[in-house]
């Protein structure tokens, strides 16, 4: 039966973007909650922290002294995050797998019951929610844990690995909107381009790590959200769905007779995650998905690799060292970039079934991954936002929204890890700055005379 | 007024947005990024407004000059721009209509719709609606979360924010359907669609003019609320027809 059969590409188009971009809402969404609630009551004393080592805003300074620490705290944190960056590569160079894998784990741990315990605690103070403290601490001590065991084993369901990664950004960029207002924007400004040239200068760290992890073809141990599509609404038969970028299905196959079978191995039973991004609910219920490659009359069929892939290595360290990272695109190898260059521009080839080996044909099919520091630093930017009005929070969130949008495109052009932070962050900013200068004595001068147009 | 006020106050506002989007827009996400674009595109109009108005702000006016001109100018010329606007949105729209069309071909799927197309042109105009509430309502509206409620002079009949929330529900109903309007004038090149859209933006706009007097806000709100009752109505016939011709054909 036809795919999609008489339904129209608008029931399908856009829904790898909507699914990066909704987590990202959702993420800024419940800082700014966090933020509007919590301002008043958290002390503005200041918080010694990595990001203000060298210099601690108060009022009084004058501007140029307020611009002037603000750069050193950002030149001091951008520095201290390049040197991390560095030991891990190092560290990863030599193999130390297992061990970055533990300190991921650690730092999840850390992250949530350090740093996540504190903002529970000033949440029930602030509604005042009658509970004790060994529940608390039973509760928080089990969600920390569940974290830990989500963030890299594969048996958990990817729903509840999603919430968690949007839960360690909403910790830690609400402890990042601690930080003094002229120390958080040139920060954040740094960060961004920190990231461009980490990313794309041929002597990055985090350049360096991915050519690493795509030539060793292994999945780098860090904290990544994974965007993978929910299936298609109209799944036909046991075969599924199609979205825009392809349909990757994989049933069950019997793939004996194959020379070029590749076998894949569904997602949720090994630790390289990779094509089964997109996956039919049939198929991550079975061990092994086999994906058959046809060479002979379809010559778009092209041979899948299993262990192609470029995750974003963004470093799970110390919350306040959480370095860089850039939004990363899986790609497969030269022998199929002609399945790139299909699945970029996103055209849907039609499926077709051979009933008698039960193959399936792999079209691209390509998750999204964003890593964990670029949801960190959207965050943040809209919490710094919101403690000055709700028009900048709508904004910023605009813009950071149409940035990563940019991003996506870009990344969909040029198939290679991208920095998501720098176009975000700038249009962030300048956003930020043209609507707190320039619209609010325009707008709230004509609504508060009930005005509008 | 507390909380509850508060959200109240947001949701009347916005309450129908958010059940049209959960309803139609957040089943296709193709509509979602419309709906996103198209609230961009409105902020940054906001933004170039604010630009070119920042000067003159805030208008010197005595108690005994009149303030009308200066803001009646100020809406007037927001009014034109936001629309001529409107014009360069159905031309990007045009270009997207037709690389979708060309995608659909690809993946041998059916075209656009007639339903698609007014889908997006909804959406598009959600985005307008959700972008004005947003930026003429909810941000004041934050004082209304506190303990206590705030009356303005010239209306002192109902706290300012409830004003404000039923004057930005007028105006988010008169965007979202006159953009399909629009959409649909431009597609069909019907004069009378074409025109009327920018001629009920500008009457609404002008009606808030009203509220500058003291106790205006009587004949202005519900005047508002027709305009935006005119629009759903014209929008509705229009679809009707639409939808009924490319059925008989």
């Amino acid at each position: 039966m036809e795919d999609g059969g008489g339904g129209s590409i608008l029931e399908s188009i856009g829904s790898e973007i909507i699914g990066v971009m909704s987590p990202v809402s959702i993420c800024m969404f419940l800082v700014v909650l966090l933020v509007y609630s919590l301002t008043n009551t958290s002390a503005s004393s200041a918080v010694r922290t990595a990001a203000n080592l060298v210099y601690l805003e108060s009022p009084t300074d004058t501007p140029a002294e307020k611009l002037e620490g603000a750069l050193l705290n950002a030149l001091v944190f951008v520095i201290l995050i390049a040197f991390v960056t560095f030991v891990l590569v190092l560290l990863y160079y030599y193999r130390c797998t297992s061990f970055l894998k533990h300190y991921t784990r650690f730092s999840a741990f850390f992250v949530l019951s350090f740093m996540g315990g504190p903002i529970f605690l000033t949440i029930i103070q602030h509604f005042n929610i009658p509970v004790d403290s060994v529940t608390c601490f039973i509760l928080l001590f089990n969600f920390s844990i569940l974290g830990v065991l989500s963030v890299f084993s594969n048996g958990v369901p990817i729903l509840i690995r999603q919430s968690y990664m949007v839960a360690l950004g909403i910790v830690v960029a609400a402890w990042f909107t601690r930080l003094p207002e002229w120390t958080t924007w040139v920060l954040l400004v740094a960060l961004a381009l920190y990231d461009l040239v980490a990313v794309l200068a041929p002597g990055g760290p985090l350049k360096i790590l991915v050519e690493l992890a795509s030539r060793r073809e292994e999945e780098l141990p860090a904290l990544v959200y994974e965007a993978r599509p929910t299936t298609n609404a109209n799944i036909s038969g046991s075969r599924g769905g199609s979205t825009l970028a392809g349909l990757l299905v994989a049933g069950m196959s019997q793939n004996d007779g194959s020379d070029h079978g590749v076998e894949l191995q569904a997602v949720s039973a090994s630790p390289r995650t990779n094509i089964g991004n997109y996956e039919n609910e049939i198929a991550s219920e079975s061990g092994h998905m086999v994906i058959n490659m046809d060479n002979d009359d379809e010559e778009e069929v092209e041979v899948v690799r299993e262990d192609q892939e470029e995750n974003s290595p963004l470093m799970a360290g110390n919350s306040r060292e959480r370095s860089r990272s850039p939004m990363m695109y899986e790609s497969t190898d030269n022998s199929s970039r002609r399945l790139n260059e299909v699945a970029v521009a996103e055209m849907m080839r039609p499926r077709r079934e051979r009933d008698g080996d039960e193959m399936i044909e792999v079209m691209n099919g390509r998750g999204i991954k964003l890593g964990l520091g670029d949801f960190v630093f959207y965050s943040v930017l809209v919490g710094r936002a919101a403690m000055y009005d709700l028009m900048t929070v709508y904004a910023c969130y605009l813009a950071i929204i149409s940035g990563l949008g940019c991003t996506l495109i870009l990344l969909a052009v040029c198939r290679h890890a991208l920095p998501a932070l720098p176009i975000s962050i700038a249009l962030g900013v300048i956003f930020y700055f043209l609507t707190r200068l320039l619209m609010e004595p325009f707008v709230v001068g004509t609504s508060s005379n009930l005005m509008m147009f | 007024m507390t909380v509850a006020a508060g959200i109240g106050y947001a949701l009347l506002a916005l309450g129908p947005s958010l059940s049209l989007f959960v309803a139609v827009i957040s089943q296709k996400p193709f509509l979602i990024l419309t709906v996103l674009s198209s609230t961009l595109l409105w902020l940054m109009s906001l933004i170039v407004l604010a630009g070119v108005w920042r000067a003159f702000l805030p208008f010197k006016t005595t108690p005994s000059s009149s303030a009308w001109l200066p803001y009646s100018i100020l809406i007037l010329s927001s009014v034109v721009f936001q629309e001529g606007l409107r014009v360069l949105f159905w031309r990007i729209y045009k270009k997207l209509e037709d690389i979708l069309d060309a995608f659909a071909d690809r993946v041998s799927k059916p075209r656009l719709f007639l339903t698609d197309k007014m889908q997006i042109a909804l959406a598009g105009g959600m985005g307008h609606g959700v972008a004005h509430a947003v930026f003429f309502c909810l941000s004041l509206l934050t004082p209304a979360f506190g303990p206590a409620t705030f009356y303005v002079e010239k209306c002192s009949q109902m706290p300012f924010f409830l004003v404000s929330s039923m004057i930005a529900l007028a105006f988010v109903t008169i965007h979202t359907f006159s953009m399909v309007i629009a959409f649909n004038g431009y597609a069909e090149g019907n004069r009378v669609d074409q025109l009327i859209v920018p001629v009920v933006h500008l009457v609404a706009g002008m009606l808030t003019l009203v509220n500058l007097a003291s106790g205006g806000c009587i004949i202005g709100i519900p005047l508002l609320y027709c305009m935006a009752l005119f629009t759903l109505l014209h929008c509705g016939k229009m679809v009707w027809k639409r939808l009924a011709d490319s059925q008989n054909r």
